[in-house]
C-alpha cells in the first residue's frame, strides 16, 4: 500500500462575507442604515498534494488566495468547504494538537516578543510546545551553529534587522522539530546576502531532516533556487501545478543573445541580422543584445547567422525571466496553452 | 481544561504590558496619584478662590437713607466693604458684577423706627454668585445686629433685662459617627474613583491584547500555536482583570492614605475638632469596598475585550471604548445624587448597584442583604460577559475582520 501524501487537499474553497460599500457622502450615509452582503471567494475549489520532503512554491499575484490558503493549512481559519488532511489530522478540527507537526513563518510578521530578548521567546516556545528542556538545548545549540543567531539572542526583537529577525523566527518555527514548515513570503524586504542564508537555511534542513516545506513568495528566485515544483495560484483557483522547469519548457516564448563584436567595422554588419520575429538593440558600442521568438527562430540558425556575419568576440545566451512567464500568466491567457 | 496553558499565556501578557508604558501609567502612575491630586488640587483651589472671594472688600450701594443719618453713619463706620455713590442703575451694575450689592434704605428711616413703625430693608443681590453672596450675608449681619442694638436700647430705656429679645440660644451637634460623617462627605466619591480607575486600568492592556495584537499582525502567529482559542482569552481576560483589580486596589489605598494625610494635616492646622477630622476610609470598609468590586471588575474586564477585540486597530479600538466611559461614569453619578438610595431594583443594575452599596460601607452601614445580593447579581453580569468574551474569540470573521 503506497503511503498517503503528507498534505491531501480536495476541493478546497473558501468564503467570505463583505459588505459592499457604496461611494461618495451619500453612499457613506446609506451605508449607515443598510448594507448590502456580498460574499468573496478567496479560494475555490483547490485540490493538491504534496509528498513528505518535497519543497513547494506557492505563487500567485497579491490577492490571489495563498494567505487564505496557508491559514486553512495551518488551522487558523475554517474552509467553507473542502476537505484537508495533513499528517492525518484535519487541521481546524484537530488544531492544538496537529500545530504542533508543523512551523509557521509569517515572514510579515514576528512570532517572538517585540520588547523581550529573543531568548525569552524561545522560552516561552518551549512551554508553549512542550519541548523538554535537553530537546531544546539540542536545538539552540543547532540553530547557533546552523542560523549564527547567538549573537543576539539576549537582543530585544525590535533592535535586530529584518535578515536577523527572520532567522530567529525560522529557529523559533522548528523549535519542537516539526516535519512540515509553512512560510509566508519568508524573503521579503531581505538583502540579497540575507536572502541568500535564509535559502540555503532551507535547503540544509530540507536535505538533512526531510522536512516538507510549502511556501509562498513574490521572489521567483526563491523558487528557482529552492523549490522543484510549482503552484501558481489566481483568482482562488490553481492554474498551474508542476515541476519549474515543465512550467519553462512550456511557456518560454523568447531567448535573449548578447553578443559583442571585435571593433565598429564589424558592428556596422550587424544590422544585418535584422527581420521579423526578432528584436535587435545595441546595448553599447560594441555589444548587442537579440530577443527572438523560440518558436520562429532557431537558436542554432540564429548563432550561425551571426558568426556569419560578424567576428564575435563573446557570446551568451539566455532564457527569458521567470517573472516575464509568471507575468504573463499572472495577465491571463498564457496557460491555456499548458493546461493539458 | 489545562490551567497550565492559561497561565502560560497569562505569564507572557504580563511581562509584555509591564513594558508597555501606557500600561504601565493607567494601571500603576494613575491610581496612586489621581485621588492626592484631585483632593489637594481641589482643596487648595477651593480655599484659594473662597478665601479671595472672601477676602474682597465688596462695593455696596447704599439706595436712599436721605434724612436717616444715623443707620448711614453705621453703614459707613463698617470696615469690610466699601459704600459706592447710589445710581439708579443698580440693577445692571450688579448683574454686571460692577457692584456686589445694594440696600435700598426707604425714606425717614431712622424716624419710623424710633416711632415703631413697620419698615423694610432691601438688600438687592445677584443670586448663586459667590462674592454677591458674601456681600449679602454681610450686610444681612449687619442689618440684623443693628436691630438688636435697637432693641437692646428700647429695653435698656424701659430698665427691662436683655435677656427679654434672646429668652433662648441656639447650639449644633453631631452626633453621628465619624465614619457616618465621613461617608456622606465622601462616601460617593470613594466608588466612584474607584471603578473608574478599574475601568481605566484596564483599558489599555484590553486594547493591547486584543486590537493591538491585531495592528501588529501577531495574531495569526499566536492562532497557530498550540494554544486553544478558550485558552488565549481566558490568559488575556486575567491579564486584563489584574490590571482593573490592580488599579482598583491601588485607587483605594491612595485615597485611605490620602484622607489621614489630610486629617493629619487639618488636626495640626486647627486644634478644633471640625468636620474635616473625621475624613476616614477604615481598612474594613477598604476591604469591603474592595470585594465588591471584584466582580464589576471582571464585567468591565470581560467587557472591554469584548468590545476591543473587534476593532482592528488600536486608534479603532479607542474609539469603540470611549462611549463605555460614559455608561460607567453616568451611574458612578448618579449614586452620587442626594436621595439615591439602595433599594431592591437598584441593587440588579450594574455599576450603580456597586457604587451606592460601596459608599454605604464607607460610611460603616453593612446592609448585608444588599450585599450579597448585589455580589451575586454582580457576578451572574460578569459570567455573562466572559462567556460573551470567550464566544467573540472563537469567531473568525471577528478575529481577521477587515
Amino acid at each position: 500500500m503506497p503511503a498517503a501524501p503528507l498534505i491531501s487537499v480536495r476541493a478546497l474553497s473558501k468564503q467570505f462575507r463583505t459588505y459592499r460599500r457604496r461611494e461618495g457622502l451619500w453612499g457613506g450615509i446609506q451605508n449607515l442604515f443598510h448594507r448590502e452582503h456580498q460574499y468573496v471567494t478567496a479560494v475555490d475549489r483547490v485540490s493538491f498534494s504534496i509528498e513528505r520532503g518535497e519543497m513547494v512554491g506557492y505563487i500567485g499575484p497579491n490577492g490571489a488566495g495563498k494567505s487564505t490558503t496557508i491559514k486553512m493549512l495551518t488551522g487558523i481559519l475554517v474552509p467553507s468547504s473542502g476537505e484537508i488532511v495533513i499528517n492525518q489530522f484535519v487541521p481546524w478540527r484537530q488544531r492544538t494538537a496537529y500545530v504542533k507537526t508543523i512551523g509557521v513563518v509569517f515572514g510579515q510578521r514576528t512570532q517572538l516578543w517585540w520588547d523581550i530578548a529573543v531568548i525569552e521567546s524561545f522560552k516561552l516556545l518551549r512551554r508553549i510546545y512542550d519541548v523538554s528542556q535537553r530537546d531544546f538545548d539540542d536545538r539552540m545549540e543547532k540553530f547557533n551553529t546552523v542560523l549564527g543567531i547567538r549573537d543576539y539572542l539576549h537582543t530585544p526583537v525590535r533592535k535586530l534587522s529584518l535578515g536577523e529577525r527572520m532567522r530567529c523566527d525560522l529557529a523559533a518555527a522548528l523549535l519542537h522539530n516539526p516535519p512540515l514548515l509553512f512560510l509566508d513570503e519568508p524573503t521579503i524586504g531581505l538583502d540579497v546576502v540575507a536572502k541568500d542564508h535564509i535559502r540555503q537555511f532551507l535547503r540544509a534542513i530540507n536535505q538533512t531532516f526531510r522536512t516538507t516545506v510549502l511556501l509562498t513568495t513574490h521572489d521567483l528566485d526563491d523558487i528557482e533556487e529552492l523549490c522543484s515544483r510549482l503552484m501558481i495560484i489566481d483568482h482562488g483557483r490553481v492554474l498551474y501545478d508542476g515541476p519549474l522547469a515543465a512550467l519553462k519548457q512550456k511557456l518560454l516564448r523568447t531567448k535573449v543573445v548578447k553578443f559583442a563584436v571585435r571593433d565598429s567595422e564589424q558592428a556596422a554588419r550587424v544590422a544585418a541580422l535584422s527581420r521579423e520575429g526578432l528584436e535587435l538593440a545595441q546595448v553599447d558600442d560594441l555589444t548587442y543584445r537579440i530577443r527572438f521568438d523560440r518558436a520562429r527562430i532557431s537558436t542554432a540558425d540564429l548563432i550561425r547567422q551571426i558568426l556569419a556575419c560578424a567576428e564575435v568576440r563573446d557570446l551568451l545566451i539566455e532564457d527569458e525571466p521567470i517573472e516575464e512567464i509568471v507575468k504573463r500568466i499572472y495577465a491571463g491567457g498564457a496557460l491555456q496553452e499548458v493546461s493539458a | 481544561m489545562s490551567w497550565r496553558n492559561v497561565g502560560v499565556v497569562y505569564r507572557k501578557e504580563l511581562t509584555d504590558s509591564l513594558r508597555d508604558r501606557r500600561t504601565v501609567i493607567s494601571m500603576i502612575v494613575v491610581p496612586i496619584l489621581v485621588m492626592p491630586i484631585f483632593t489637594i488640587g481641589l482643596g487648595v483651589l477651593s480655599v484659594l478662590l473662597v478665601g479671595r472671594a472672601m477676602l474682597e472688600v465688596p462695593k455696596v450701594m447704599v439706595l436712599g437713607g436721605e434724612r436717616s443719618p444715623s443707620v448711614l453713619a453705621a453703614l459707613h463706620a463698617l470696615p469690610d466693604i466699601r459704600i459706592v455713590p447710589a445710581r439708579p442703575d443698580y440693577a445692571q451694575e450688579i448683574s454686571g458684577k460692577a457692584i456686589r450689592v445694594a440696600v435700598a434704605i426707604p425714606p425717614d428711616f431712622d424716624a419710623a423706627v424710633s416711632r415703631g413703625d413697620a419698615a423694610t430693608v432691601r438688600i438687592f443681590m445677584f443670586q448663586g454668585e459667590l462674592k454677591s453672596g458674601f456681600a449679602a450675608n454681610r450686610m444681612q449681619k449687619f442689618l440684623a445686629d443693628y436691630r438688636v442694638r435697637i432693641v437692646r436700647e428700647r429695653l435698656q430705656k424701659r430698665a427691662l433685662p436683655a435677656r427679654l429679645a434672646d429668652p433662648f440660644s441656639i447650639e449644633e451637634q453631631n452626633v453621628a459617627p465619624p465614619e457616618k460623617v465621613s461617608g456622606a462627605l465622601i462616601g460617593g466619591l470613594v466608588p466612584y474613583f474607584v471603578i473608574l480607575l478599574c475601568l481605566t486600568g484596564a483599558m489599555y492592556p484590553a486594547i493591547d491584547l486584543t486590537a493591538g495584537e491585531k495592528e501588529r499582525g501577531t495574531i495569526e502567529t499566536i492562532l497557530c500555536s498550540p494554544v486553544s482559542r478558550l485558552h488565549l482569552v481566558l490568559g488575556k481576560f486575567f491579564m486584563v482583570l489584574t490590571a482593573s483589580l490592580f488599579s482598583g486596589l491601588l485607587a483605594i489605598l491612595s485615597m485611605s492614605m490620602t484622607f489621614l494625610a489630610g486629617k493629619k494635616i487639618l488636626e495640626h492646622l486647627s486644634s478644633a475638632n471640625n468636620w474635616a477630622s473625621s475624613l476616614a476610609v477604615s481598612p474594613k470598609a477598604a476591604l469591603w469596598v474592595f470585594l465588591m468590586i471584584v466582580p464589576l471588575a471582571v464585567l468591565l474586564s470581560a467587557a472591554l475585550l469584548t468590545i476591543a477585540v473587534f476593532a482592528k486597530s488600536y486608534k479603532e479600538a479607542q474609539s469603540y471604548l470611549s462611549p463605555l466611559t460614559i455608561f460607567v461614569i453616568l451611574p458612578a453619578i448618579v449614586s452620587m445624587l442626594p436621595g439615591v438610595e439602595i433599594n431592591a431594583r437598584l441593587a440588579l443594575i450594574p455599576v450603580l448597584s456597586t457604587s451606592l452599596i460601596s459608599s454605604e460601607i464607607v460610611a460603616g452601614t453593612y446592609h448585608w442583604n444588599y450585599i450579597v445580593l448585589i455580589f451575586v447579581s454582580s457576578c451572574v453580569y460578569a459570567a455573562a460577559a466572559l462567556a460573551l468574551a470567550i464566544r467573540m474569540f472563537q469567531r473568525e470573521d471577528v478575529l481577521f475582520r477587515t
